[in-house]
């Protein structure tokens, strides 16, 4: 344990540590992103922002489903935190596996996770190619060289790191969608509120969350108006001028449309808060749930102190 | 890129970071009036739309982070907007973990307050001198934020000053595309709609 052990590899295995990441990128990403584009629109997912007209509880497809939005929020994000703090990459692993675990019964559109995972893949991507190359090398490190080229030394605790905090980054990621997605948006804020947070941060989010939609259009077609005048992005001052007042046009109506919003909701009687949407009941089988959950959680992070 | 994932960050620091951007939100609240935060919302949609612009940059593209013109038009308000639209970036598209929120938005936030007070200090009368002001708002507030989130990755120890000085190189072309599209922005809203830009109240009737 007192020094660097170093590895010498034969410098063809360099091209080939190399190239067998890079084949299978140019084969997912691609195919990825054309899932990803594939319906920018959704279609026929259930529209988040829209309150359930009817009882809340009669969408239950899934356990996940009909659990308390109040135990649900508490037990994920708590069970999260318990992730982030894990420090080994088999404790990090058998998350994301509890992860997939409960994707699998939450029944969330597939597509929407894809999405989630492919976000994560810029920020986890970088990590994974610098740090083992940046990470120093501390005493019972092993380091590859290859061949002759010593300058090139990577570290494989710097790999094991980058592995796990990517597997920790998946394994909440892959938890957003289950949490989220499976009740109504103004649901999951109304138990927000319900657990202390104010009642106006709520709020904020459902409004901007819907006039999102109103300025994506918005801005799709000051785009297009913008092509058919023959605007085309190019590296180049007057592309950046061109967008500087396309934003500041974005900024000059939102600030107009903030106004006309506002009147209309005082219009409709609006007093500081939106009607609740529908009432929330804690039940034996959601503190169970939590119990089981908080249980999965405790036992990963006990699991991981063990291992020092 | 510029977000932090769940997982990178020791859990002290996400922890302490949800403390400091709670409290920071608080003070941004209690800077405007109550009846002005639904408008603060939709006009945070619209920098979250903003954001969403790819600007190319070479054979790449970068897109805004937006956080100098946000303390222009906003004020202190910058960052209750900031930390809503990332918690929106977080919950809908992934962009910065959940558990990372707060860190995140003392990174963005605290920059864009920054920026709207050396803004409206330094603006002058001047379009010209508004546009060349705004640009370096724009800049300041990238620069700002590339030192948090190299300082915030510096927390985890000795093996992230690697991946931190690299985030902070990354960063170089961004401040300059920031820059310049900021300066164009605040000169197109000095000549179109100058109310915007003065200090406390862009939202009054």
């Amino acid at each position: 344990m007192t020094d660097v052990h170093h590895i010498q590899v034969p410098l063809w295995y360099l091209p080939l540590l190399v190239l067998i990441p890079a084949v299978v990128a140019a084969g997912v990403v691609p195919w990825l992103s054309r899932q990803a584009r594939a319906r920018v629109v959704p279609e026929k997912d259930p529209d988040w922002s829209i309150p359930p007209l009817t009882d809340s509880r009669g969408q239950g497809i899934s356990l996940i489903h009909r659990w308390d939005v109040r135990c649900k929020i508490v037990t994920m994000l708590a069970y999260s935190f318990a992730i982030a703090s894990l420090s080994h990459l088999s404790a990090a692993v058998a998350a994301l596996c509890v992860s997939l675990v409960v994707l699998l019964t939450s029944k969330v559109s597939f597509h929407k996770v894809m999405l989630r995972i492919f976000a994560l893949g810029g920020f986890l991507g970088m990590l994974v190619v610098v740090m083992p190359l940046t990470v120093p090398a501390n005493p019972g490190d092993t380091l590859l060289v290859f061949g002759s080229l010593d300058w090139l030394e990577v570290n494989l605790r710097g790999v094991i790191l980058a592995a796990t905090i990517a597997a920790k980054a998946m394994a909440i990621a892959l938890l957003m969608e289950p949490l989220l997605s499976t009740a109504p948006l103004p649901v999951t804020l109304h138990g927000l509120s319900r657990l202390g947070v104010p009642d106006m941060a709520g709020q904020m989010v459902l409004l901007s969350y819907r006039y999102l939609h109103v300025f994506t259009h918005e801005a799709r077609r000051m785009t297009a108006g913008m092509k058919a005048r023959g605007f085309e992005k190019k590296t180049s001052l007057d592309t950046l001028r061109a967008l500087g007042n396309f934003l500041g046009m974005i900024f000059v109506r939102s600030f107009e449309r903030t106004e006309r919003v506002f009147d209309a909701m005082q219009a409709r009687g609006y007093k500081g808060r939106f009607p609740d949407p529908g009432r929330l009941q804690i039940q034996w089988r959601d503190i169970l749930l939590t119990g089981v959950w908080i249980a999965a959680g405790t036992a990963l992070v006990w699991f991981d102190w063990v291992k020092g | 890129m510029m977000h932090i994932s769940d997982g990178v960050l020791p859990l002290s620091v996400t922890l302490g970071g949800y403390a400091v951007s709670a409290g920071l939100a608080a003070w941004s609240a209690r800077r405007i009036h109550s009846r002005d935060l639904p408008k603060v919302a939709v006009v945070t949609s619209a920098f979250f739309v903003a954001s969403l612009v790819h600007i190319p940059f070479g054979p790449t593209s970068a897109h805004l982070l937006l956080p100098g013109l946000a303390g222009a038009l906003l004020g202190p308000a910058a960052f209750l907007s900031i930390g809503l639209g990332l918690l929106l970036q977080s919950i809908l598209f992934q962009f910065g973990g959940i558990t990372a929120l707060g860190a995140n938005a003392v990174m963005m936030g605290v920059p864009a307050v920054i920026c709207g007070w050396f803004f409206q200090h330094f603006k002058g009368r001047t379009i010209a001198r508004q546009a060349v002001t705004g640009g370096l708002a724009g800049a300041l507030g990238t620069v700002l934020s590339a030192v948090f989130l190299a300082g915030l990755l510096m927390t985890g120890g000795e093996d992230f000053f690697g991946v931190a000085k690299i985030a902070l190189i990354a960063h170089v072309p961004v401040i300059v595309i920031e820059g310049v599209v900021s300066g164009f922005t605040i000169g197109f809203l000095a000549r179109v709609k100058p109310a915007l830009l003065l200090p406390v109240r862009s939202f009054h009737d």
